[in-house]
C-alpha cells in the first residue's frame, strides 16, 4: 500500500509540477492495485486480527491527557504504557483510511472516464456538477497525503520508534522493545491469531 | 492564490473542476512545520524518559 501510495502521488503531481510523462495508465493501474490492497486489507483485519485494537476509545483519551500531562511537566509520572497501539498511532490510521478510501472509492468512479482494455469511457456516467465534487474530493484526498506520508514518514524515522519501522518489515518486537513500550495487560501479544 | 478550480462546460457555463493545484506547496509547507515544531519540542522541551 505504501509503494503503491507513493507511485500514485508521483504520477499525479510531477505531471503538474512540470515533469511531463504518460502518467494516466501507471496512475490508474497503480490505483487499482491500492483498491484491491485496501480490501484485502480490510477484510484481513476484520476477519483474522484483532480490529478493535485499532479502535479510539476512553482510556485513549484518558492516556492522552496523562502524555499531556507529563510533557507539558504538569506531573513528574510517566504516562501508562499503551496497549497494541497508541492515541498518535490509531489517530494516523484513521486518518489515513479516511483518505485513502475518499481517494479510492472517488478514483474508482473516475476510471469511468478513461478507456482501458476492459471497458469503454463514459463521461455522461455522472453529471457535470457530480464529477465536479468528485475531482475536488479526489484532490483534496491526494493533497492530504502529502502532508501525511511527510509526517508519516518522519515519525517512522524517529530514534525512538525505530524498533516499529522495523517491525513493519518483520513483523516481530523483541521482549525487551515490547516490555518497553506496551503494557502487557493492555496487549496479549500471544493471543493474537 | 485559488482554492478551488474552474472552467468551462460545452455550454459556456462556469464548472468545478477540483481542487486548486496552488495548494501543493501548501500542504507541503505543513507538513514541513509539523515536522520541525516536533524536532524544535524534542530538543529543546521535551522531558526525559518517553
Amino acid at each position: 500500500m505504501a509503494a503503491s501510495t507513493i507511485v500514485l502521488l508521483g504520477t499525479a503531481f510531477l505531471p503538474i509540477l512540470g515533469v511531463e510523462f504518460p502518467w494516466v495508465t501507471i496512475h490508474w493501474t497503480t490505483g487499482v492495485v491500492l483498491s484491491v490492497l485496501v480490501i484485502v486489507h480490510i477484510v484481513r483485519s476484520i476477519f483474522f486480527k484483532p480490529w478493535r485494537a485499532m479502535l479510539i476509545g476512553a482510556r485513549d483519551m484518558n492516556d492522552a491527557l496523562a502524555v499531556l500531562r507529563f510533557n507539558l511537566r504538569l506531573t513528574p509520572r510517566e504516562p501508562p504504557m499503551p496497549g497494541k497501539y497508541t492515541l498518535a498511532q490509531k489517530g494516523i490510521h484513521a486518518t489515513f483510511a479516511l483518505v485513502v478510501l475518499t481517494a479510492v472509492v472517488t478514483g474508482c468512479l473516475m476510471l469511468a472516464k478513461i478507456d482501458t482494455p476492459f471497458w469503454q469511457r463514459n463521461p455522461y456516467f455522472l453529471s457535470e456538477p457530480s464529477w465536479g465534487v468528485i475531482y475536488l474530493l479526489h484532490g483534496f484526498a491526494a493533497l492530504s497525503l502529502i502532508t501525511l506520508v511527510m509526517l508519516h514518514v518522519y515519525f517512522s524515522l524517529r530514534p525512538e520508534k525505530r524498533h516499529y519501522l522495523r517491525s513493519m518489515f518483520t513483523g516481530t518486537l523483541s521482549a525487551d522493545e515490547f516490555g518497553k513500550n506496551h503494557d502487557p495487560q493492555r496487549w496479549r501479544a500471544g493471543d493474537e491469531r | 492564490m485559488e482554492i478551488l478550480r474552474y472552467g468551462r462546460d460545452v455550454y459556456g457555463r462556469e464548472t468545478l473542476e477540483g481542487a486548486s493545484w496552488d495548494l501543493i506547496p501548501v500542504f507541503a509547507v505543513i507538513g514541513a512545520l509539523i515536522i520541525v515544531a516536533h524536532l524544535l519540542y524534542r530538543w529543546l522541551l521535551a522531558p526525559a524518559g518517553r
